[in-house]
């Protein structure tokens, strides 16, 4: 039986972090994944992530896959795609099925980093084709260029229902309603933002009568629902739709763990049954570890931490390093983590309706139930400021772990702070110079440059902008607010690109002064 | 429907392209890209009925991991046709149940 001295199951952000790890302290490692291609939930991610600059923030997540890969196999790493892990037993045995052959591995240490999959919703008709898992949706069109359909209503607005919405629209589909059950949007509200300009309406404590249709879907009927998660009678809306996707929450897969005998926890902060791990990411099984969202639902850039610490661990534990060395380097990876897991998304929040941010600033309501912040509570952030001349408006309004902004000024008009989830504020000091560098960095979208009076009448909005057809300078059309309503006519007077931007156009628009505090998004039109 | 041209992905490796059937017709897809989008670009949207109650079925995770997918490839049922890659002359045919038994609609061969 071939011998490693870590077998990881995973090549996700977790796994190939601390393959990473433990092959630069001289072990010999193996990862296994079941797909294709290796970056786990990455290599489907078309966005720039949040986070920080050592957590790959605001690069795309496709990008952070292919750059753990290569560093992996720069360092020796043996990757097996197409790799299915079938069996691991508490000796440290694994059984792995790759293509239609079986093979028995053994590791003198093993990591599940197995990640998570998608949970089900039913309602009538929910196995007609036509309705999708968000995953699915973005398998099909990130990997294999097919558009999942034409009109779609995504059913969920945590992360991954709202960034699914928006690759959606991207890839020119119509996204015809944004529906969930719950009465919050559970995602980050600059994630609903960026959906909402563009005009998608949000259905809170909403949820799927039934999928219509006989072969496939034709339409989809929302309804209402009360405290108790039953349907108001009467509230019906009937869409016509060709798809329906479903991003209703993910489960860790800690199926494996399970059948080695780990002890499992039932966490709710964790979001589902997970196994007990202690700070080195071991499970109750000595050599055993488990790490990124297979041991709770998380992040990325957690995942990648915690992918870190348990190779460091395992290396330790073989004798690669000293356990001095070992807790040094630990040390330092916790406390990373910990600024992480700061915040309104902290594990240790869920559930709980937060009506403050931690600068004391009250949150928006509106943000939290139709996916936009209004024109009166926007001002309230200490990202929105008035001035003379361009200057950086940050609608980013809720307590997040990313700053890609404050290193992206080199004018030092956005300050974070040292603590990662602290709102962005202007410094009122710094001059900016319109160089739109802090537009493009920003992982949410939410940076705009506003110049309110350029002394004619007229206002310029430089906006985010990654949609094709790219608009031309000249173009006419339409400025929508925030909430994606047509609000005046507009002239797009600039359009920039460039490499440092990464695929993120900067369009500025030209519209009467008086929605300059307004005018979000433009759309070509007569 | 394809995608032509995506705003961060620009334009994508395709194969290509090849002739396959389904249910006898003469259709094209991509070599290499997985048979469901090769159907799915060319308008299938059922891939098989299940055996008890005739209800459809097509892609649903496009991972490999629920089986709604299943068709008869070449022959052999089952094939879960959202990661099997299209090949030239694939006789591809809509499932019923779960083996490769032709039914009334399905006429194979
Ligand atoms: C739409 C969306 C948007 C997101 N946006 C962000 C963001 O902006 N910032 C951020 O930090 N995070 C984001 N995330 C979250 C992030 O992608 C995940 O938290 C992260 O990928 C988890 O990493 P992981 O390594 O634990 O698991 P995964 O990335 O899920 O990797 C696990 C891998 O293990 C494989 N595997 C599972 N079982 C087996 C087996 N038995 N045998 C072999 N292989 C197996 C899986 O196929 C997979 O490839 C987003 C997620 C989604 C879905
Ligand atoms: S446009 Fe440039 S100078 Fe102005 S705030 Fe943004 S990054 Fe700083
Ligand atoms: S404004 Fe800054 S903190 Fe907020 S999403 Fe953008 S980059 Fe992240
Ligand atoms: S769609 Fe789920 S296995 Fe193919």
């Amino acid at each position: 039986m071939k011998r490693y001295d870590m077998i990881i199951v995973g090549a996700g952000p977790a796994g190939l972090s601390a393959a990473i790890e433990s092959a630069k302290r001289g072990m010999h490692v193996i990862v296994y994944d079941e797909n294709a291609k290796p970056g786990g939930q990455l290599f489907k991610q078309i966005h720039k992530f949040f986070g920080s600059k050592e957590h790959k923030a605001k690069i795309r997540g496709f990008r952070i896959g292919d750059e753990l890969l290569a560093e992996a196999s720069a360092l020796g790493v043996e990757v097996v795609l197409n790799a299915i892990v079938i069996g691991l037993f508490s000796e440290k045995e694994v059984t792995v099925k790759i293509d239609e052959h079986v093979e028995h591995v053994k590791g003198d240490t093993v990591l599940i980093a197995t990640g998570a999959s998608e949970n089900m919703v039913t309602f009538p008709g929910w196995t007609l084709p036509g309705v999708i898992g968000a995953g699915a949706a973005q398998t099909m069109m990130n990997l294999h260029g097919t558009l999942p359909g034409k009109r779609v209503l995504m059913l969920g607005s945590g992360n991954v229902g709202l960034v699914v919405s928006f690759q959606l629209m991207q890839a020119g589909c119509e996204v015809v309603a944004l529906a969930d059950a719950a009465p919050r949007i559970g995602g980050y509200g600059v994630h609903a933002s960026k959906v909402s300009r563009c005009g998608v309406p949000f259905y809170l404590s909403h949820t799927i009568v039934s999928a219509d249709g006989d072969d496939h879907v034709t339409g989809v009927t929302i309804a209402e629902v009360d405290k108790n998660w039953q349907i108001i009678k009467g509230t019906e809306k009937h869409f016509d739709v060709d798809t329906i996707c479903l991003a209703v929450g993910l489960s860790p897969m800690s199926k494996l763990c399970d059948m080695a005998g780990c002890q499992m926890e039932d966490n709710p902060s964790k979001a589902d049954f997970v196994p007990t791990v202690n700070k080195y990411g071991e499970t109750s099984i000595s050599g055993i570890y488990a790490a990124g969202d297979v041991s709770g639902i998380e992040e990325a850039s957690s995942a990648m931490i915690e992918g870190r610490i348990a190779g460091i661990a395992a290396a330790a534990k073989l004798g690669f390093i000293t356990e001095e060395e070992c807790n040094i380097e630990i040390e330092k990876q916790e406390s990373a983590l910990e600024g992480l897991r700061q915040g309104m998304f902290a594990p240790g929040m869920r559930g709980k309706i937060i009506t403050e941010t931690d600068e004391g600033v009250e949150v928006s309501q509106n943000l939290l139930k139709k996916g936009f912040v209004t024109e009166e509570e926007i001002e309230r952030f200490p990202g929105v400021t008035h001035s003379e001349g361009i200057h950086p408006v940050i609608e980013c309004t809720q307590n997040i772990p990313c700053n890609p902004c404050q290193d992206a000024c080199s004018k030092h008009c956005i300050k974070i702070g040292s603590n990662i989830t602290a709102l962005p504020a202007v410094n009122p000091e710094a001059k900016c110079t319109g160089c739109g560098m802090c537009v493009a960095s920003c992982s949410g979208q939410a940076i705009f440059l506003v110049n309110e009076d350029c002394g004619d009448g007229t206002a310029e909005i430089t906006l985010p902008y990654e949609f094709l057809a790219l608009p031309q300078k000249g173009d006419k059309g339409i400025a929508l607010n925030r909430n994606g309503q047509k609000i005046c006519e507009a002239e797009v007077v600039n359009v920039r690109t460039a490499k440092a931007f990464d695929h993120t156009n900067l369009l500025t628009m030209k519209v009467p002064k008086e929605f300059a505090l307004n005018a979000r998004f433009f759309k070509k039109e007569a | 429907m394809r995608i032509q041209e995506h705003p961060i992905l620009g334009t994508y490796d395709r194969g290509e392209i090849v002739s396959f059937t389904f249910d006898g017709k003469v259709l094209e897809g991509f070599e290499g890209e997985p048979i469901a989008m090769a159907l799915k670009n060319a308008g299938v949207m059922v891939h098989r009925y299940t055996k008890k109650e005739h209800k459809p079925r097509g892609i649903f995770c496009a991972i490999g991991r629920c089986t709604d997918c299943v068709m008869i490839v070449n022959g052999k049922p089952n094939v879960r046709t959202c990661i099997t890659p299209l090949e030239a002359g694939m006789e591809i045919c809509t499932q019923y149940g779960v083996s490769a038994e032709p039914s009334n609609g399905g006429e194979k061969k």
